[in-house]
């Protein structure tokens, strides 16, 4: 993974495999192990409100790491991601819709039909920087969401289409405590391949290109092969997200892909950490949990002393929507580089106690 | 201090094993849209059912059982209303009815709520949900659905029999020209291939449907497309909001068109904001008497209205007392399945369709006498027609409006629209 981790002196690498582990640390593998291990048995306590909150994560978070490898690794730029996670839903609910092939089958394949339509759309990212390249992904957004629209044979057209449940061996993972286990997998596969990839010869061209795009070709880096490919990537991920959503729902309509989803998307890496991939998963939760927590605190403030003296009554639905914009902005300014970079400094704050000085 | 802290315990305690005594609650769903492209007319109608909800608890609720209602904001995003609907529909506080809104999310949730069996009292009439077995071959059926009034084809079939004689009485030459007019949305939608299919039938010119989005915005083009086509009648299939744009933009182009407004697509509030635009506009209006009107029912209506405002001096739109008509169905249907084996879906769906022209006690001549049965859900085919009249300057309130007569609704004609076995389901 790209970043400095803070290794105890004498612990060093002999070779570059053992540089470019999935896991820094022995002890970061087993906390990895043993978080998915708990959150197995999450099913078993929390309600289901808990755990839509944690498919929601899941399947966002999927998406969002896709944009991460576009954004973060690769430094293009991408404002409709959401119509390829909307391309990923209707895909798969069409698939299994029309042709009856099992669930479980068409979410893969709707991440790989989701792919050929991302590498469409990047091939002006051969061509583009900056933004001019942002306005070109912006068609993306808009000439999707007009096809979801109008093709009917595709979508239902703008009524939108039934999404069969995920099924497998007979048994129907239709309710949020088994269809968790689906999310939960989907997402360690997902996040183990984004990891194998930033390994990879072609996961370090990605970064090249970000990192400087002229030094990168002189070294003999294919640029255009390399930038449409990381939409072709980022693409998959938004598909593989956006189908899991379309089986949870078990409904798809047009209407839930819009670009305010683009952006949002955007605003879970730019959260939780550009470049990091724990960082993708970190920004979505954040993403997804800031207007439960500031619902509940507007729940707690109606009909309190403050309520009656204000007279917000009504109101106090929007004030949840400005503080969330809030909390947004006061986050980008004392918290510039992500969530991941947080996380790391409370770890190197424990690993120096006491003397981090 | 320890003494305290074992009275507090014992107090959190208690009240935690006292919450299962309180189960008798009949859970209840209401979905309405206070923010989304609908919030103009979803708003009068959602505080309609919420205060009759609201109001049936302080009478003692379904025969001693409080209704817990939780009403949320979907802002008309039909994802939204189908991950709420999750909610509703599972773990042990599972809704025994559901008042819902939208037509895109009512129907989405059609095949959800007949596998759960919890029966969905719309705010949308689509004729799609009029068909409880499918049998009509317009889809797979909507048992558990259920709405009061009017469904929007058989509105517009009756408007467009209205225009048909008004055509004649007019003395027009030739064939009157009908265009459908909407947002490129189910709702609008729905009604569409009743309206075209009656309208040819009718002996009228039919013309390609023009559209606007369901928001406000600059419909000057649109206006343009209609004078040019030289249409007589155009359905506008919108909310009020939207629709009140095209009003004015065809007023202000000058294009002579009798607007025929759907049952959302008219009320006061959209007359004082059209100002004299919104004259002639002909729309149904779902109850048999409006806010101010004398008719028996209408003192219900108005305790129902005190929930909300004390003062007495809120102006209540025609959707607020249609609102209230669909919470006194559920709640009678409920009173029923108390009486026989307690209140479940099943039980609420068979009190439906214990009466023929059903009337909810206390509310006499606001309510249209409605049948359901279990062939057909179309509750009432009497549709009536009501013109919004606008003669002066509307910038006082709505209420002041309707008081002095600036802008006030005409009631001009009832118009049943044969149960024809072939109209069902579309």
């Amino acid at each position: 993974m790209a970043g400095t981790t803070l290794i105890p002196s004498g612990d060093f690498k002999t070779s570059y495999g053992a540089d470019t582990t999935v896991f820094p640390t022995a002890t970061s593998r087993n906390a990895a192990i043993l978080g998915v291990a708990v959150l197995l048995a999450a099913p078993l306590v929390f309600d289901n409100y808990w755990l839509n909150l944690l498919i929601q994560i899941g399947y966002l978070g999927i998406a969002a790491l896709g944009l991460n490898i576009l954004v973060g690794f690769t430094g293009q730029i991408s404002i409709g991601h959401a119509a390829f996670f909307g391309f990923g839903a209707f895909a798969s609910a069409w698939l299994s819709n029309s042709f009856a092939i099992p669930v479980a089958l068409a979410i893969p394949l709707a991440g790989v039909m989701t792919t050929a339509v991302g590498l469409i759309f990047g091939i002006p990212a051969a061509r583009l920087k900056g933004l001019y390249l942002a306005i070109a992904t912006l068609a993306a957004q808009y000439i999707l969401q007009d096809f979801f629209a109008r093709a009917g044979w595709f979508t239902g057209g703008v009524a939108g289409t039934i999404a069969e449940p995920f099924s497998l061996f007979g048994y129907d993972f239709d309710t949020d405590a088994s269809y968790f286990y689906v999310v939960l997998a989907y997402v360690v596969v997902m996040f183990l391949l984004a990891t194998n990839l930033m390994r990879t010869r072609d996961g370090r061209a990605l970064v090249a290109v970000r990192d400087h795009y002229l030094s990168a070709e002189i070294m003999g880096i294919n640029l255009t092969k390399y930038r449409t490919m990381s939409f072709g990537i980022s693409a998959f991920y938004a598909g593989i997200g956006g189908a899991l959503y379309a089986h949870y729902l078990q409904f798809v309509s047009v209407e839930g892909f819009t670009i305010l989803f683009s952006i949002q998307f955007l605003g879970m890496i730019i959260i939780g950490g550009l470049g990091s991939i724990m960082g993708s998963l970190m920004g979505t939760a954040f993403m997804v949990l800031l207007p439960e927590t500031m619902q509940a605190l507007t729940d707690s403030l109606s009909g309190t002393v403050i309520d009656r003296a204000l007279n917000l009554k009504d109101s106090v639905a929007f004030l949840r929507e400005m503080a969330i914009g809030v909390v947004i902005i006061l986050f980008l300014v004392f918290e510039p580089d992500g969530l991941a970079h947080r996380w790391k400094q409370i770890k190197a704050y424990w690993k120096l106690y006491p003397f981090s000085h | 201090m320890l003494t305290r802290k074992t009275a507090l315990l014992a107090t959190v305690a208690a009240l935690t094993f006292a919450a299962p005594a309180l189960a008798a609650d009949i859970p209840v769903g209401h979905l309405a849209d206070y923010s989304g492209a609908t919030s103009d007319v979803g708003q009068p109608f959602g505080q309609g059912v919420a205060d009759a909800l609201a109001y049936i608890n302080k009478q003692g609720g379904v025969n001693g059982n409080r209704l817990a209602v939780e009403t949320v904001d979907y802002s008309y995003q039909a994802p939204r209303a189908i991950s709420q609907y999750k909610k509703w529909a599972s773990g042990s506080g599972k809704a025994a009815a559901i008042q819902g809104w939208g037509t895109a999310d009512t129907e989405a949730l059609t095949a959800f709520v007949a596998k759960d069996e919890i029966p969905y009292y719309s705010g949308s009439y689509s004729g799609h949900l009029t068909d409880p077995t499918g049998a009509a071959g317009h889809g797979k059926g909507a048992p558990y659905n259920f709405f009061y009034g009017p469904s929007y084809s058989d509105a517009v079939r009756a408007m467009l029999m209205w225009a048909a004689d008004d055509w004649k009485a007019k003395g027009g030459q030739g064939k009157p020209k009908y265009v459908h007019m909407g947002a490129n949305h189910p709702y609008p939608n729905a009604p569409k291939e009743a309206g075209e299919k009656l309208a040819a039938e009718l002996g009228f010119d039919v013309l390609p449907a023009v559209q606007f989005a369901l928001t406000p915005g600059d419909y000057t083009a649109q206006c343009l497309t209609l004078k040019d086509s030289g249409a007589n009648y155009a359905y506008l299939g919108n909310t009020a909001g939207s629709n009140i744009s095209v009003l004015k933009a065809c007023d202000t182009v000058g294009a002579k068109v009798q607007f025929l407004g759907n049952v959302w697509g008219m009320d006061e509030n959209a007359m004082k904001a059209a100002g004299k635009a919104a004259d002639g506009v002909v729309f149904p209006v779902r109850t048999g008497a409006i806010w101010g009107g004398d008719a028996p029912g209408m003192k219900t209506v108005q305790e129902i209205s005190a929930v909300s405002d004390s003062s007495g001096n809120a102006y209540r739109p025609v959707h607020y007392v249609a609102g209230i008509c669909s919470a006194f169905y559920m709640k009678e249907a409920m009173d029923w399945a108390v009486q026989n084996g307690g209140v479940n879906g099943p039980n609420i769906k068979k009190g439906m369709y214990q009466k023929t022209d059903w009337v909810p006690a206390g509310l006499e001549g606001v309510c249209v006498p409605s049948t359901w049965t279990d062939a057909d859900h179309r509750g009432t085919n009497v549709v009536n027609l009501y013109r919004a009249k606008v003669t002066g300057p509307t910038e006082a309130a709505v209420p002041e409006l309707m008081k002095s007569g600036a802008t006030a609704l005409e009631k001009i004609a009832t118009i049943e629209v044969p149960r024809k076995a072939e109209w069902l389901g579309w």
